[in-house]
């Protein structure tokens, strides 16, 4: 049988480069530089294009390629760009300074991880109802995992910048488990999504921007005058 | 026809708006695109009245009675919203508030701003009622956080950053979750309809299967979406973000979000609850609405009663009346979705009133605490403070005033329910929030004159607040029977679960 059509072959891939993409999350809360946070963050929209592709390719589904070409071009590219002017407008490139630290971080994520594999596991089906049964499990727990160590990442930073790059891992995680789960939303729900993130990305750029102008910090632990 | 039309007159409006050279030209399209919207939105009602429902273009649009009376809610509000502003701003160019804040700033790109955002604001919360799909009604609701950011930041203070970038951030995290939730339920229909077209999220396709729905999936998708729609609506305990954006925002932007994108994000929790309630009976989904409603009007409580800006108990009357709807919702039986929808109607009629009240008050004093007021406003302002107290009374729930029949419907949907704990909270808050409001509100607008300066209002401002004071006062001794007709059908899509 030839390789190439075997989905067995994909089911590996796709695990693999689901397994970099978690691995990538947690690189991403231990790393204190923003600008590899930036990279990081380009690194994973690539292999989640790559993954959306992989799963177009194997199951005959043209329209995911749309998915993987848009993943790849907004959030692998125009986004990361979009960042890195920021980074260099508002002129910090000084370490992220985390609440928690970094081992217990990673013990966090680790722990958070396992809670996405609890979850993902309510969604499997023995008896082969749909979808998940065979390609999701391991797919949809990364992707849980993703979106639950977004959350924490937001908690943990203070720096206005990097909240916004923990909103947009959190989001990577939710475009995982939609190929994951249903191959990916319909196309037209999938653009509406991106425009969003590309306009919600660039108006917190404005505000990030603005806030440390105003402030001359970026640290939202300052942003303390409303109360009651 | 109808359903293209009102989503083109706020991008038409917007566009031209933008191109504006002078103030009066904005001015003038923004109210144009108002009544425009508020006359569609009544022939909308009239037309689901009389068939059902209607759809163009594939199914993608969609309006039945529920869709028809919050947009109707929506034109409302913004059509009092473009007359009040064009007062309002003129006040804040009058007294070069655009200049304090930002040294050079000019007011025109400042009102092209505002007369540019609220129509695609407009627009976004039109998409959310209109749309057949659930995808694109999250597209849309986002859509409206985008649109309302910089409206928070108009002033360009240092504490209206502060509100939008927590507006920003706890809507981010709420809307993530609430596309989760879309994408299980998505899942979860996958499952049946085996179709990857947009069909497999369009709500008439949905509501019809959702019995057979995977319930483990649909289960986590609604308390996704409740936390994620409940952020934008405000329930408690992700209101955080509510009362700094309501007390920063310009006043019209603050009563369109209290009084009309409210109902937008309870709207897309409605239409999950029916889901839900489809699929896994009506108890998991109405116990949760009652812990919601009650903790949401249960933290307003504290926060009225010791409330010192009288901009930020706005916001927390706002998340009391969140409450409210989502507990009449939660009651369920057929008085508790009536009494929810008829809320929703008096509080989009009302709340804009307060709002406007409690601007012109901030214009006129510089401030907005109460303790610097000092009492006797009814001497310098009195259209304001007379009608600051018929609004208070009247959103507080006190008879006669049509929130009081409302509520009632809504208590009496609970002993209905047998649900006798939730409605004695729901007595008591409501009386505690009543005697916080009467204490402040009176305490500001009655007592000796201090010695103001007189405040003439500018004939829009009047008129708004004369003419929106007459529309409240009535609709407590009679409500139109076509739009009662409206309420009723909505709350029968809603009931039908049963």
């Amino acid at each position: 049988m030839n390789p190439l059509v075997d989905p067995q072959l994909g089911e590996r891939v796709i695990n693999l480069m689901a397994a970099m993409v978690l691995v990538l999350q947690i690189g991403m809360v231990t790393q204190r530089w923003l600008m590899a946070n930036v990279r990081i963050f380009a690194a994973q929209s690539f292999l989640l294009a790559a993954i959306a592709a992989t799963i177009a390719y194997f199951n005959n589904a043209p329209h995911i390629y749309v998915a993987a070409a848009l993943t790849l071009v907004l959030k692998g590219i125009v986004l990361p760009v979009l960042l890195t002017r920021l980074v260099a407008k508002v002129g910090i490139r000084q370490e992220i300074e985390p609440l928690v630290n970094v081992p217990v971080s990673i013990l966090i994520s680790a722990g958070l991880t396992l809670l996405g594999y609890l979850v993902a596991e309510s969604f499997y089906h023995p008896a082969g109802l749909g979808i998940a049964s065979t390609l999701g499990h391991n797919t949809l727990a990364v992707a849980i995992s993703l979106f639950l160590i977004g959350f924490f990442m937001m908690m943990n930073r203070r720096k206005a910048i990097t909240q916004v790059l923990a909103l947009l891992s959190l989001e990577n995680g939710l475009f995982l488990a939609a190929i994951a789960l249903t191959y990916g939303m319909p196309l037209v729900v999938e653009l509406g999504v991106f425009f969003d993130l590309l306009v919600g990305t660039m108006a917190l750029g404005i505000l990030v921007y603005r806030i440390r102008e105003t402030f001359d910090s970026m640290d939202v632990s300052k942003l303390r005058k409303l109360r009651g | 026809m109808i359903l293209v039309a009102i989503l083109a007159v706020p991008v038409l409006a917007a566009v031209t708006a933008f191109t504006a050279r002078r103030r009066a030209a904005m001015e003038v399209i923004n109210l144009i695109a108002a009544v425009a919207t508020l006359v569609l939105g009544v022939m909308l009602a009239g037309q689901v009245l009389q068939w059902g429902t209607i759809s163009t273009w594939d199914d993608l649009l969609y309006a039945d009675a529920l869709s028809a009376l919050v947009m109707l809610l929506i034109g409302f509000v913004y059509v009092t919203c473009a007359i009040y502003a064009i007062g309002y701003f003129r006040d804040d160019e009058k007294n070069h508030v655009f200049e304090e804040s930002e040294p050079g700033s000019v007011a025109l790109t400042k009102l092209r701003k505002y007369y540019t955002l609220t129509p695609l604001f407009v627009f976004s919360m039109a998409l959310v009622v209109l749309s057949n799909n659930l995808g694109i009604m999250w597209v849309a609701l986002e859509g409206t956080t985008l649109a309302t950011i910089f409206l928070v930041t108009f002033y360009g203070r240092t504490t209206s950053l502060e509100a939008a970038w927590k507006y920003a951030m706890i809507g981010g995290v709420g809307l993530s979750m609430a596309l989760f939730g879309t994408i299980l339920t998505y899942y979860s229909a996958h499952q049946i309809l085996e179709t990857e077209t947009l069909a497999g999220l369009n709500w008439s396709v949905l509501v019809t299967r959702a019995a057979q729905f995977d319930k483990t999936t649909m289960r986590l998708a609604f308390i996704l979406v409740l936390l994620g729609y409940g952020t934008k609506a405000g329930l408690a305990p992700m209101h955080t973000w509510k009362p700094d954006v309501y007390s920063e925002a310009p006043v019209p932007v603050a009563a369109m979000l209290a009084a009309a994108l409210l109902n937008c994000a309870l709207y897309g929790l409605v239409r999950f609850f029916i889901l839900a309630s489809r699929c896994l009976g009506p108890e998991f989904a109405s116990q949760l609405m009652i812990i919601f409603g009650l903790l949401s009007m249960g933290i307003a409580v504290p926060f009225i009663l010791a409330q010192r800006s009288f901009r930020r108990i706005l916001a927390y009357s706002s998340i009391d009346h969140g409450g409210i709807m989502v507990l009449g919702l939660g009651f369920g039986g057929p008085l508790g979705a009536l009494g929810m929808l008829l809320h929703m109607t008096f509080h989009s009629i009302t709340k804009p009133l307060l709002f406007f009240c409690a601007g012109n008050v901030q214009q006129h004093l510089k401030t907005d605490q109460f303790s610097r007021t000092g009492g006797g406003l009814i001497h310098s302002m009195p259209v304001t403070g007379t009608v600051f107290m018929i609004a208070m009374l009247a959103v507080t729930g006190s008879p006669p005033f049509s929130m009081f029949q409302s509520e009632f419907t809504i208590l009496r949907a609970a002993f209905d329910g047998r649900h006798v704990a939730a409605a004695i909270l729901f007595v008591l808050f409501l009386v505690a929030i009543f005697s916080g409001f009467l204490v402040h509100i009176a305490r500001m607008v009655l007592g000796p004159d201090p010695g103001y300066e007189r405040g003439d209002l500018c004939p829009f401002k009047k008129y708004t607040l004369v003419g929106l004071s007459a529309v409240v006062v009535a609709l407590g001794f009679w409500i139109p029977s076509p739009l009662f007709a409206l309420v009723q059908k909505a709350a029968g899509l809603i009931g039908e679960v049963r």
